[in-house]
């Protein structure tokens, strides 16, 4: 079973985001309300797939991202960042972070359902330089 | 599964979280002007306001409400644009914020009465760019005198400018800088303790500046915080509330030499209370978010559903002849206690009335300055005391009786002046305690007084009795646009206060006016009110909503639940039934048992018990869960069984609250 990080300062958004991946299935979510909370499960746990919002308390989506990257065991883990700021400075910047995919709220439910399908399919790898 | 969501059911929780971010953009919005007025910058109000805002765009942007997706963008690129400028949001960019922060709320209880939301006034879009453009230039104004800055030695990391400020006004204040650190671990978390906890914590002994996550590659846990908090709390408190040893702790900045004692040099310096913190530490005072109050008293109803539960099975046993006395008395015993339980949280819920009245010094002001007229405003609120829930349902009132008193019933300068009054008027808010569990509130200005002949004109009948001119003034159709009574004194939404007052609220309302001198409302008020948690839904295009303490369960209608088709029972019969766990469960719709039009798209039933069989109720949708006050139907025309009373839901339209139970005795199945 796959698991999921959704992290985002607003409860309703965790929701909604959890209520549009649904159709996926037996998926186990956990939650994070700040980019504090968002490490912490990371270094606890291991998930399939995070998905991140850049605007938070304290450490936001890029620095979270950054920080993830630097560590050699989340290097892989898939960064899905669904984000109030849709501009390109903001997709570029995390982006270049290493974040893996990139989503503006607001979205419709079957956009992000499918971003999280491809990223969470091995297939994803094609077309990438073998590690 | 079909990959088909609808967000739509979302619809209640984005009403209930944008509530929650509007009060705290609010509130930050209220600390940055008095911000301006102490020449202090606050960056973490900016933050606040900033991501308070942002996040209504993003919710607003999912559920698709687009007019509040655009005020809260341009409100957003203000608060960016100021902070980015560096100087604090000035005193017009801060009014600006607040009409746009109202604009959205506007905007908000539209969604929450499915009204067509109103789109944005373009005047008050090119508002907020003008105050945008002018905080944006770095030189419109010198910046604001705040603490120096200083650096925190030994933190690794940068801080912002702003991070410096508050360290440095900590300092001033005689606070210690500390780094903090924690590593968190599974089985502290299993404890509870995490980095979200020993952050709020933290937060609770003083200001956490910063909190950096660093690798720790190779030890037990992969990752470690760094929290830099200024705090006067002493370094063990400070250990603990991190979990963790003094000798983890290092000292970044020794305070300041404190100021040479006044009265004793040879008193321990821990005797004097040396800041704020230690004042409130020595009054034992804990600053509580009305959420955590709120999650306090959903657990309690939690406990009083399970209470029924156990009071039914006990009644069950009973019936099968087993002797449950001593079971019953522990059942008595905690009712009391919960009883005694909801009174604590009610009292914890208490706050103070100086508080509550404070947002109104700023409207006067903002009043006053947009009717061109000088208004003092006086508030007397003493140590009075008022739970919170009548105290956000009160406000509306008071801010009604206000604005009526500065924009009709205060003179212009030059007529008071002309009349030997003083320039300025005066609006006065007194409020004492008066016994009885009541409150009383009186708002009086020294106004014109109501003209009585006037509005015996306007409406036709004799209003010489302070009642009937009360009456006349509060009947809904009483407009301001009239200019005789705009001129006697009075405007719109009279109508409002008195349903607050006397209709919400369970109070009553009085006035009293001399012509030339001015006018007085009186209002008296219950110091709490019973709040009752409730189920909202849709039936026949009414909404209506039920006690969640009745409701055994809600489920969702699919084809096929069906044990018996309802074809079966002929079109009469509204019964049918659903299999609920091995259960036959007679389902209704609500919808033919009220005889309402529609309700033939039940998507969802209600599950009631009635005399221990359970019943369930067909309704179109579910639409939320809330607190209302419930109020008893006193018109003998919806006097019907099965209705419990008539709430407001926050639109201003009663909404019926029902007593299903009742339903099904009425029409036995």
């Amino acid at each position: 079973m796959n698991r999921l990080l959704i992290v985002d300062d607003s409860k309703l958004m965790r929701d909604m985001i959890a209520a549009c991946l649904r159709p996926l299935g037996a998926v186990a979510f956990e939650f994070a309300g700040t980019g504090l909370e968002a490490i912490e499960r990371l270094a606890l746990a291991a998930f399939d797939l995070m998905v991140l919002d850049l605007n938070m308390p304290d450490v936001g989506g890029v620095e979270v991202v950054e920080f993830v990257r630097a560590q050699d065991r989340l290097r892989e883990l898939p960064i899905l960042i669904v984000t109030t700021r849709g501009d390109d400075d903001s997709r570029a910047q995390v982006l270049g972070a290493g974040a893996s995919g990139f989503l503006a709220k607001p979205f419709a439910p079957a956009e992000i359902l499918g971003e999280v399908r491809r990223l969470l399919t091995p297939a994803r790898a094609i077309g990438r330089a073998p590690a | 599964m079909s990959d088909d969501v609808d967000l739509g059911e979302f619809v209640a929780g984005f009403i209930a979280e944008s509530d929650e971010l509007i009060a705290t953009a609010n509130a930050a919005l209220l600390d940055l002007e008095a911000a301006n007025l102490a020449g202090a910058p606050r960056p973490r109000a900016v933050r606040d306001l900033f991501r308070a805002l942002h996040t209504i765009k993003g919710l607003a942007g999912m559920i698709g409400v687009e007019p509040i997706v655009e005020l809260a963008h341009a409100l957003e690129g203000l608060v960016r644009t100021a902070d980015r400028a560096g100087s604090a949001l000035a005193r017009d960019a801060v009014d600006v914020s607040l009409r746009g922060v109202s604009a959205i709320a506007e905007r908000v209880r539209a969604v929450a009465a499915q009204r067509a939301v109103p789109p944005v006034p373009a005047e008050l879009l090119d508002a907020i760019a003008v105050a945008a453009g002018e905080v944006g230039r770095p030189a419109a104004r010198a910046p604001a005198p705040g603490p120096t800055a200083v650096d925190a030695p030994g933190w690794d990391a940068g801080l912002t400018p702003g991070d410096r400020q508050q360290l440095a006004a900590g300092w001033g204040a005689g606070h210690r800088a500390w780094r903090v650190s924690f590593a968190p671990s599974e089985a502290s978390a299993a404890r509870g303790i995490t980095i979200a906890s020993v952050r709020a914590r933290l937060g609770e002994l003083g200001e956490v500046i910063k909190v950096l996550p660093r690798a720790t590659p190779g030890q037990a846990s992969s990752v470690a915080f760094d929290l830099l908090v200024a705090s006067a709390a002493p370094a063990e408190a400070l250990a603990r509330a991190a979990a963790t040893t003094v000798d983890q702790l290092v000292e970044l900045i020794a305070p300041p030499a404190p100021p040479a004692p006044e009265l004793d040099a040879s008193e321990p310096a821990e005797a004097a209370p040396r800041d704020d913190g230690g004042a409130m530490l020595g009054r034992a005072l804990v600053r509580v978010e009305l959420a955590r109050l709120d999650e306090l008293q959903d657990q309690l109803s939690l406990l009083i559903v399970s209470r029924f539960r156990l009071e039914r099975e006990i009644a069950a046993l009973a019936e099968r002849a087993v002797d449950v006395r001593a079971l019953r008395e522990i059942a008595n015993l905690q009712g009391r206690q919960l009883r005694d339980l909801r009174r604590a949280i009610l009292r914890a819920r208490m706050v103070r009335v100086a508080e509550v009245l404070e947002p109104l010094a700023l409207l006067v002001r903002s009043l006053g300055r947009s009717a061109q007229k000088e208004v003092r405003l006086v508030l007397d609120a003493r140590d009075a005391e008022l739970d919170k829930a009548v105290a956000d349902r009160l406000l509306p009132a008071l801010v009604h009786l206000v604005r009526n008193a500065v924009d009709h019933a205060i003179e212009p300068a030059e007529e008071r002046v002309a009349r030997g009054k003083p320039r300025a008027g005066t609006v006065t808010v007194t409020c004492a305690d008066v016994g009885g569990n009541r409150l009383e509130l009186i708002v009086r200005d020294d106004g014109r007084g109501i003209d009585r002949r006037a509005i015996a004109a306007r409406s036709r009948r004799a209003v010489d009795a302070d009642a009937d001119l009360l009456d006349v003034l509060t009947s809904p159709g009483f407009s301001t646009r009239d200019v005789a009574t705009r001129t006697s004194g009075r405007g719109l939404g009279m109508d409002i206060v008195r349903r607050i007052a006397t209709g919400d609220l369970g109070g009553e309302l009085a006035i009293s006016t001399t012509p030339g001198a001015g006018t007085a409302f009186t209002l008296r008020v219950p110091l709490t009110i019973a709040l009752v948690e409730v189920f909202s839904f849709v039936c026949g295009r009414q909404t209506f909503v039920v006690p969640v303490s009745s409701v055994e369960e809600i489920f969702e209608l699919r084809a096929g639940q069906d044990v018996q088709p309802p074809a079966a029972a002929g079109a009469s019969s509204p019964v049918r039934l659903a299999e609920r766990r091995g259960q036959a469960i007679p389902l209704r719709s609500l919808g033919c048992v009220l005889a309402l039009d529609g309700g033939a798209d039940a998507r969802k039933a209600i599950v009631v018990r009635r005399q221990g069989a359970p019943v369930g109720f067909t309704v179109d949708r579910m639409l939320g869960r809330h607190e209302v006050v419930v109020r008893p139907v006193d018109d003998p025309l919806v006097k019907l069984r099965g209705i419990a009373g008539s709430t407001d839901l926050g639109d201003g339209r009663p909404t019926l609250v029902l007593d299903l139970g009742a339903l099904v005795a009425e029409r036995p199945v």
